[in-house]
């Protein structure tokens, strides 16, 4: 265990900590140094352009990918240090993927209900219970006994939140939780985030949708190119955008979202 | 077919099979169908008749059967030149079409087909019987290719039949203990190294995942008879080695033994690959999932993928049981007795060899029939059978997959 990073305990300490993030698959550099703290409570979105990185920086936060080089702080415990317990710290972050990945082998109460049990974090019916407030707060509590095949996809992506939540993690990671989903059903998803957020849920976002950027987030980060680009407030970001990249990249999109309405 | 939907009324019913369809329902094939049916009949009334033949006893009765077949076949002759004439509106218009008529042809169809029945009893069963009558009673192997073939099966039922169960039994216990053999192997084959285990895990993951890596290539690249004879001889050798005498060899390694252990053996390497591809194929973001929420690797891969891959397998395992049924024909190299030993047996006895291998032929094919109509049934209680569309559309599905 990594004690010399394990900081004094306090608020002024972030969450989570990135620090000079690189990330490369094979002669392909994805990340290129990322700094990023997310405080406790905060709602970070992600936003930028395919192939920008921004999927890899939030699995590289719960070290789904594992980093080239740089730190994560998680709590002040560094996650990239060699023989962590990964599992043990991956139970408090939760992560709710594009394509779902709900476990086929099993309905809907199961699949919330593993890994609580499974990790001991609660007895059966304690993890029952829990799966059901959990699938009752997502408007999934009559698919209990549902096979998972046999969702929509609006209702699998809430069942999976459901899923995370069930481990009562500190911090949700969202890797483009609405890009499979048509525009009819994004919404659906999108108010059990907004919901969550309100609830005081600590949430970094990876997302296309930008008027959830805009509204429910406390902070919008813009990557490009592997580092961020910039990052601020909705307000600052999205009405007076400093980078000509970032001011590029969002005039694509409200015209796009203008002409939508 | 919207005629058999007005012949059964209003009352809605529910569809019946294909088959169940074509014996029960009202169709407009009950001619086409019955007529082929009537026409074999005839060719079989025209055939001599066996010595113990029954309908040679009434002349009259054979030809009341022998017209009634003829009737049939006349009425659908006339049927049909009605239906060329009347192309159009034959549905509607044709007293052959009307539904009482359709539901007499119904049942006047059993009857042709119960006729045929009769003529296919006294000509080919009984005729059948005879042969098996004369071979089983004569002191000579005849001459004639099939009651030779059965001539000999017959003095030799013994070491056939014995023969016939071993390879079942090989076959049947092979494949099971490979299967939880190979479990076994793909679990140590897949293990790959995780950032949270110490030096002696990975020591012990490495060295898993080479073994089974090694004993798959080893095994599926040789062949199963040179296997079976090093099984064999190396462990009489070894046997032998700590100073057992010949007989007390014998008794503990048996051909049967070292047969069941290298069919076993070698069945476990080809499932363990079959295995390991279905458990590839489910998909990576199942392993991810599993992993975000803290569990170990060990847990996402016993309680997810595992259980997804074995089900994705079902159908390939299945598979290396009628593999097994029949590759255990090169285990009589070790001089086991199984249905190929047993034939080559009885071959060498008479100096006959058509005759017997045609029939052992016959006797693997049945075998392997059997043994894949079971494991169908197996894989579709387990649900894992259905493959779904592969060249067809969706719409092409049966309805069978609703639950």
């Amino acid at each position: 265990m990594a004690t010399e990073h394990v900081s004094a305990p306090g608020s002024s300490e972030p969450l989570i900590r990135v620090e000079d993030l690189h990330k490369s698959f094979g002669s392909n550099v994805v990340l290129r140094g990322i700094d990023l703290s997310v405080s406790q409570g905060e709602v970070v979105t992600i936003i930028g352009a395919s192939g920008s990185g921004k999927s890899t920086l939030l699995r590289c936060i719960n070290l789904l990918e594992t980093p080239d080089s740089g730190h994560v702080w998680f709590h002040g415990e560094d996650l990239t240090a060699e023989h962590v317990n990964v599992n043990r710290l991956r139970e408090s972050i939760g992560m709710v993927f594009q394509g779902f990945n709900l476990f086929n082998n099993m309905n809907v109460l199961d699949n919330c209900m593993l890994a609580p049990v499974a990790l001991k974090k609660c007895s059966k019916d304690e993890a029952r219970e829990r799966a059901l407030t959990h699938l009752a707060e997502v408007g999934m509590g009559d698919f209990a006994g549902a096979q998972v095949t046999r969702l929509s996809g609006g209702q699998k992506q809430r069942v999976a939140i459901a899923r995370a939540l069930c481990m009562e993690p500190e911090i949700m990671l969202f890797d483009e939780p609405t890009s499979a989903l048509d525009p009819e059903i994004v919404g659906e998803v999108l108010n059990v985030m907004r919901d969550l957020a309100a609830a005081g849920m600590t949430m970094v976002v990876v997302t296309h949708e930008m008027a959830f950027a805009k509204n429910v987030s406390d902070r919008v980060v813009f990557m490009d190119q592997g580092v961020i680009a910039e990052q601020g407030t909705p307000e600052k970001l999205f009405s007076n955008p400093e980078h000509a990249r970032t001011r590029e990249f969002l005039s694509r999109y409200l015209d796009d979202t203008n002409e939508g309405n | 077919m919207s005629t058999t939907t007005a012949a059964s009324g209003a009352a809605v019913e529910k569809p019946r099979g294909r088959v169940a369809s074509l014996l029960l329902d009202d169709h407009r094939y009950v001619f086409l169908g019955t007529s082929a049916i009537a026409l074999v009949g005839l060719i079989l009334a025209n055939q001599p008749h066996p010595v113990s033949s029954f309908l040679a006893l009434s002349y009259a009765a054979e030809s009341v059967l022998y017209y009634v077949l003829v009737a049939w076949v006349v009425v659908s002759a006339v049927a049909l030149v009605n239906k060329l004439v009347r192309w159009r509106d034959y549905a509607v218009t044709s007293p052959f079409a009307s539904p009482v008529a359709r539901r007499v042809e119904r049942i006047a169809s059993y009857v042709i087909c119960a006729v045929v029945c009769v003529f296919f009893a006294d000509r080919c069963a009984v005729g059948f019987l005879d042969l098996v009558a004369y071979a089983t009673t004569s002191t000579s192997n005849p001459d004639d290719f099939w009651v030779s073939s059965i001539y000999m099966l017959y003095n030799m039922r013994g070491v056939y039949l014995s023969g016939i169960v071993t390879t079942i039994v090989l076959a049947v216990f092979g494949t099971i203990i490979a299967f939880f053999l190979a479990l076994l192997l793909v679990f140590l084959r897949i293990q790959a190294i995780d950032r949270s285990d110490n030096d002696f895990v990975r020591f012990v993951k490495v060295v898993g995942s080479g073994f089974a890596r090694v004993y798959s290539t080893v095994v599926r690249g040789t062949p199963m008879m040179v296997q079976s004879l090093i099984i064999y001889f190396g462990g009489i050798g070894l046997l032998q080695g700590t100073g057992m005498t010949v007989a007390q060899t014998r008794e503990v390694w048996s051909p049967f033994t070292a047969a069941l252990v290298t069919i076993s053996l070698n069945s476990t390497a080809y499932m363990m690959e079959v295995l390991r591809s279905g458990i590839g194929a489910v998909d990576f973001g199942q392993t991810e999932a599993a992993r975000s929420l803290g569990l170990s690797q060990w847990q996402a891969m016993s309680k997810v993928v595992f259980p997804q891959g074995v089900k994705n397998s079902i159908p390939a395992l299945s598979n290396e049981l009628i593999i097994n049924l029949k590759d255990s024909s090169v285990l009589s190299a070790i001089s086991v007795v199984d249905l190929m030993f047993a034939t080559t047996t009885i071959a060498g006895a008479y100096y006959r060899q058509m005759q017997i291998y045609v029939v052992a032929m016959a006797t693997y094919l049945v075998l392997t029939l059997v043994a894949s109509k079971l494991l169908d049934m197996l894989s579709h209680r387990l649900d894992a059978g259905d493959l779904g569309p592969v060249l067809g559309t969706s719409d092409a599905l049966p309805a069978a997959k609703e639950h």
